[in-house]
């Protein structure tokens, strides 16, 4: 599994690098969106979960969710524009799965893309992707997860 | 971008007593603003009119008493930050400082709020009080909290935030907010009373003026970061824009009531053990949707060094899973070094575990 400095960026994945999210697609065109283990090092456990409700339109590099970690809140953004067409129920009452998982059970909603092909041109992955979460973790002067 | 290359002049800006809403509509005007490069890196003091202020994520009726604060003319809001409900009055001032990761050299969430803490803590010191940073997110004199903060991160901005207790009606602060104390009387008053301090408690009639404490914030910024403050009148139109969309925002029941399950009375569960070392008695907040134990005092008459140690337990159990009572306790009690008579780890398990259980019979 590939990793960057001892943050695991698997390649098969969509990013967003800046917004520091990652997204799926499965055959029916569901995007699932979740937090990088890069951005899950960088705000800690997380402790509380909110997703904008199932129904609601999201558009892209919008916030879709908010974490809180500590007494720091912050956005999950959509690396796609869409409906939202499930939260993770599983993270109501445990959101540190979030950490745990970040790639599996920790994810934070589904998305039903309006334009996936448009939208997945602004994203990276494979080896483009382990290039740019290094330079941005260089330009951060982040130490590693 | 290093922090060589960050600018070395940065924004001051007191937006005087406001009601929470506008309060917190400036929160994002400048914080979007900033995002957008459009606004300077920015220190800003700000002023409430009597408020209850709840964290994001937090439940209006759950962490307040509703009824009272709508007898009394008391503004309720939601912060755009985490962390728990507070009570905030002109007796007190707030701080805000709107950053970007650079200027902290990519630290984590949790490094960033120790380092602005310390640098807020510096700033009471040079006053005469013996102000802390105490993990994860207060500021504390003895074990005491002064100052409280949280932030909102978006991208590579930030907004962080504190109070500064200047003065504290605990009284009214106990009526406003459900806190872990069955009934108000002068016993609990005092308790709450053990858990904070003021400038004007320790410093008395030595108290600086406001401004003097706001200078002394700003000075202790400048020589952390470096920098020079130019004083500001009033945002800017960028910020201003945003501000009359967040005001429209914020300013209302959809967001203010965002969350809001129900306040369940079994949540508020008390204990008394009587330990070989001596009488321990715990009221706990529980959240029963998430299983964990929000909030927990510990009282009595028991014998314990530091006195703080009770203090730093309680802050330590904060938002503990239920399941994890035990091993978290046994945690903080391996690496505190304390001297304890005749008690253990095991009575303070015991006297919480007491209360909790408590629910089952009711």
């Amino acid at each position: 599994m590939a990793s960057v400095n001892g943050c695991n960026i698997p390649e098969d994945l969509f990013y967003n690098v800046d917004s520091n999210v990652w997204a799926s697609i499965d055959n029916s065109g569901v995007v699932t969106v979740g937090m990088t283990s890069y951005a899950c090092s960088l705000s800690g456990q997380i402790v509380s979960y909110t997703a904008k409700k199932p129904g609601k339109a999201v558009k892209r590099d919008k916030s879709c969710a908010t974490v809180e970690s500590g007494k720091w809140v912050g956005p999950v953004k959509a690396p796609v524009a869409g409906e939202i067409i499930a939260t993770n129920p599983l993270l109501d009452a445990q959101p540190e799965i979030i950490n745990e998982d970040p790639y599996g059970e920790g994810w934070i909603v589904k998305i039903k893309a309006s334009d996936w092909d448009s939208d997945s041109q602004s994203l990276v992955s494979g080896p483009g992707a382990l290039k740019l979460f290094d330079e941005k973790m260089s330009a951060d002067g982040f130490g590693g997860c | 971008m290093n922090i060589k290359q960050q600018p070395k002049q940065w924004r001051l800006i007191d937006t005087g007593i406001r009601p929470a809403a506008e309060n917190f509509a400036i929160n994002r005007a400048i914080l979007e603003a900033h995002q957008q490069g459009e606004s300077p890196h920015t220190l800003r003091f700000l002023g409430f009119r009597p408020s209850a202020l709840i964290g994001f994520h937090q439940d209006v009726e759950q962490e307040l008493n509703t009824d009272y604060i709508r007898e009394h003319g008391i503004d309720i809001q939601r912060r755009l930050t985490g962390g728990g409900a507070i009570y905030f009055d002109e007796q007190q001032f707030g701080w805000e400082l709107y950053l970007n990761r650079q200027i902290l050299g990519g630290q984590d969430m949790a490094s960033i709020a120790e380092r602005i803490c310390n640098t807020i803590a510096s700033a009471m010191q040079s006053l005469g009080i013996n102000a802390m940073f105490r993990p994860r997110n207060d500021i504390e004199v003895d074990g005491r909290k002064i100052s409280g903060t949280g932030g909102f991160f978006d991208g590579d901005s930030f907004l962080y935030q504190g109070t500064v207790l200047v003065d504290f009606d605990v009284e009214r602060m106990m009526r406003v907010l459900r806190i872990p104390a069955a009934k108000i009387n002068d016993k609990a008053i005092a308790d709450a009373r053990q858990r904070t301090t003021t400038f004007r408690e320790i410093l008395e009639d030595k108290t600086p003026p406001l401004n003097d404490i706001k200078s002394s914030i700003a000075d202790a910024v400048s020589r952390e970061f470096e920098v020079t403050m130019e004083q500001a009148q009033e945002l800017n139109d960028v910020e201003l824009g945003i501000y009359q969309e967040a005001l429209s925002e914020i300013d209302s029941d959809d967001w203010v009531y965002q969350h809001n399950r129900p306040y369940d009375e079994s949540s508020m569960l008390e204990s008394m053990y009587k330990s070989p070392g001596g009488l321990l008695k715990s009221c706990v907040m529980i959240d029963r949707d998430h299983d964990r134990l929000k909030q927990v005092w510990i009282s009595g008459d028991f014998f314990i060094k530091p006195r703080r140690l009770v203090t730093d337990l309680e802050a330590a159990l904060r938002n503990t899973r239920l399941s994890e009572l035990r091993s978290n306790i046994e945690a903080f009690f391996r690496d505190y070094p304390s001297e304890l008579l005749m008690l253990s780890a095991d009575d303070f398990i015991q006297v919480i575990q007491m209360a909790i259980d408590s629910a089952e019979d009711r």
